[in-house]
């Protein structure tokens, strides 16, 4: 019984958020917004992109559609993973977090519930992205099994990268302040990785940015299911930067969460 | 007696030196209603708070049923259940839904959650809007969502934090119902109230609180009893002559049982014009003063007598007037009949 008490805990936690998410059909769309321009604009208006020389050689691909593919899916992810914190500041404000505090629900299962629940999210927008891209004439060479593993990269990455937001709107509790510092962690953190150029192009600054920046591993290794198969160098060290900036930003988030409890 | 909550000292400071609750002592009955009354910012919400193990104290020793507030946490949180001022639901679920959640938070298992749903939904009145989106409800409806809530786990003390404030009179009295019922089943209920008709008519006991401090503490009858007498004020024809109006002072002053007799055009807290006077027995005293009057030739045109009540109490435990913020807030101004 004690056991069950846990698992039960979670996805009730979990299937709040879904059902929020369902009812609110803008949270869902509000983050794919840009993406979504971004996809049937700029794959437009830079196709000649794939005209520089030694695009091919550096990508394999020349079109620019496929290869920018996977910095939509990457910016998909990132930009859904800054509207996690916005939960969490509504239920501090509407005092929904102490309805719960006041049931022996463990403050552990409140946290997983939601992070979970910001997975699955993430993982239902990079999925409309994609079948998105296959109408738009991106194939991806990994067929449906690359497809599942595009997903999990996504969604561990998602969940990785929700704690920087879930961590700013525990210390602000303010959804202004939450949006507002998040949203560096996107398109700085997108445009200084090798998510939109191939690394060669790169400027000199920006190409050992891109190497040390976890965004650059997971766009390497979505790019490689979708162009040219599984290159499992590659996925080993995107897991690998997943792992280690889960670790640091959930422990923080955790940390967060304890103190903001412990007024 | 067998006390179901202890508080003993109990401090809280808000960083950096707010003494929300300061040194404040009390036992709470099993069984009991009790009442925290006081003014916005009093202090009520804060100590009930750190009972229910939402904020830490700072200092204060605090046992909910022999437990711990810090050592034993989780064991409290199983038997309390704990309506916010906030009003804690969530808007995107419907009614049945946020009960049926706050069932899987307490870990009932799934066929009991929906009997233990339908049961509370009936209870608070809301069977017909049960599955539709709270954001729909009107206050009144949320809040008596948000007292079903509460109640999933058959608390055995029950936790209410201003459960009427911005309520009208219809939906306040819905809650002052389930309350008393919720009582009479054997819940311990702990309310905190800036209504003074609320403390009257709901508590067995209360303490009245002000700037973090009890001030007065006991049965609101015996409370009331403190004041100890009645307030009866008369005007006579031709009182705006010193002549006449010292002439009918002279001749109450005289009568057995009268108090206080008091020129109101020389200031007071509870009238401004004619005579003033307390006595233990108004009822009883008005026939003789009226009489008196007449064969004074004196000519009464109005005269009230009025018993007193828990505002006489707050204004004479600390000076002050308990809603002055009233003109503020209109939306909860005409409520509360006033009687001085």
């Amino acid at each position: 019984m004690m056991k069950l008490e846990f698992p039960m805990e979670i996805s009730g936690i979990f299937a709040r958020w879904v059902r929020k998410l369902v009812r609110r059909p803008t949270n869902l769309t509000f983050s794919m917004i840009q993406p979504l321009i971004w996809f049937l604009l700029f794959t437009q208006a830079f196709q000649a992109v794939a005209n520089i020389p030694f695009f091919k050689q550096y990508t394999g691909t020349d079109s620019y559609l496929t290869f920018f593919s996977a910095a939509v899916i990457v910016q998909t992810v990132l930009s859904s993973a800054l509207q996690s914190g916005l939960g969490m500041v509504d239920d501090v404000e509407s005092g929904y977090l102490d309805k719960m505090r006041v049931t022996p629900v463990r403050r552990a299962s409140i946290l997983m519930g939601k992070v979970f629940s910001d997975g699955f999210r993430i993982v239902l927008q990079v999925g409309i992205i994609i079948i998105l891209g296959y109408v738009l004439g991106v194939n991806i060479a990994t067929g449906l099994p690359g497809i599942g593993l595009i997903l999990v990269l996504a969604m561990f990455f998602g969940i990785a990268w929700s704690g920087i937001s879930t961590f700013v709107a525990l210390a602000t509790k303010n959804s202004e302040s939450t949006l507002v510092i998040s949203i560096m962690f996107v398109f700085p953190m997108l445009f200084l990785s090798t998510a939109v150029m191939p690394k060669q192009l790169l400027a000199p600054w920006v190409q050992t940015f891109a190497s040390y920046n976890p965004v650059s591993y997971v766009a390497d290794a979505v790019r490689s299911l979708i162009i040219s198969g599984y290159d499992w160098t590659l996925i080993g060290q995107a897991f690998l930067m997943i792992f280690v900036v889960g670790v640091i930003t959930l422990s923080a988030t955790t940390a967060m969460f304890r103190r903001a409890l412990a007024k | 007696m067998s006390s179901i909550i202890t508080v003993d000292n109990l401090v809280k400071i808000y960083n950096p030196d707010i003494r929300a609750v300061d040194g404040i002592s009390f036992a709470v009955d099993k069984g009991e209603i009790f009442g925290f009354l006081g003014p916005n910012g009093a202090g009520k919400s804060t100590a009930i708070k750190v009972l229910t193990t939402l904020l830490k104290k700072t200092s204060g020793d605090v046992k909910v049923k022999g437990f711990d507030l810090e050592s034993d946490a989780r064991e409290i949180r199983r038997i309390i259940g704990y309506a916010s001022q906030e009003v804690g639901v969530d808007t995107d679920l419907t009614g049945m839904e946020n009960i049926y959640l706050q069932c899987r938070f307490h870990h009932i298992p799934k066929d009991k959650a929906r009997i233990k749903a339908t049961e509370l939904v009936k209870m608070v009145g809301l069977t017909d809007a049960a599955n539709r989106r709270a954001g729909t409800y009107s206050g009144g409806m949320k809040r008596r969502l948000d007292l079903a809530t509460a109640l999933v786990s058959d608390p055995e003390i029950l936790f209410l934090d201003e459960p009427t404030t911005g309520l009208d009179p219809q939906s306040r009295r819905a809650i002052w119902d389930y309350i008393r019922e919720l009582n009479n089943k054997g819940t311990t209920i702990f309310l905190t109230t800036q209504y003074m008709e609320e403390a009257d008519q709901l508590a067995h006991r209360l303490c009245i609180i002000d700037n973090g401090k009890i001030v007065a503490e006991g049965e609101p009858a015996k409370l009331k009893a403190q004041i100890g007498a009645d307030l009866i004020k008369f005007r006579v024809i031709g009182d705006e002559d010193p002549g006449v109006l010292k002439n009918a002072i002279d001749v109450v002053s005289s009568i057995v049982g009268v108090k206080d007799v008091r020129d109101c055009s020389k200031g007071g807290a509870d009238c401004v014009e004619g005579v003033a006077l307390y006595s233990e027995n108004g009822s009883n005293l008005v026939p003789l003063i009226v009489r008196a009057l007449d064969s004074a030739h004196l000519e009464i045109v109005n005269l009230t007598l009025s018993k007193p009540s828990l505002d006489d109490v707050f204004i004479k435990f600390t000076g002050k007037q308990l809603r002055t913020e009233s003109v503020k807030m209109p939306a909860k101004v005409g409520y509360r009949t006033r009687r001085r």
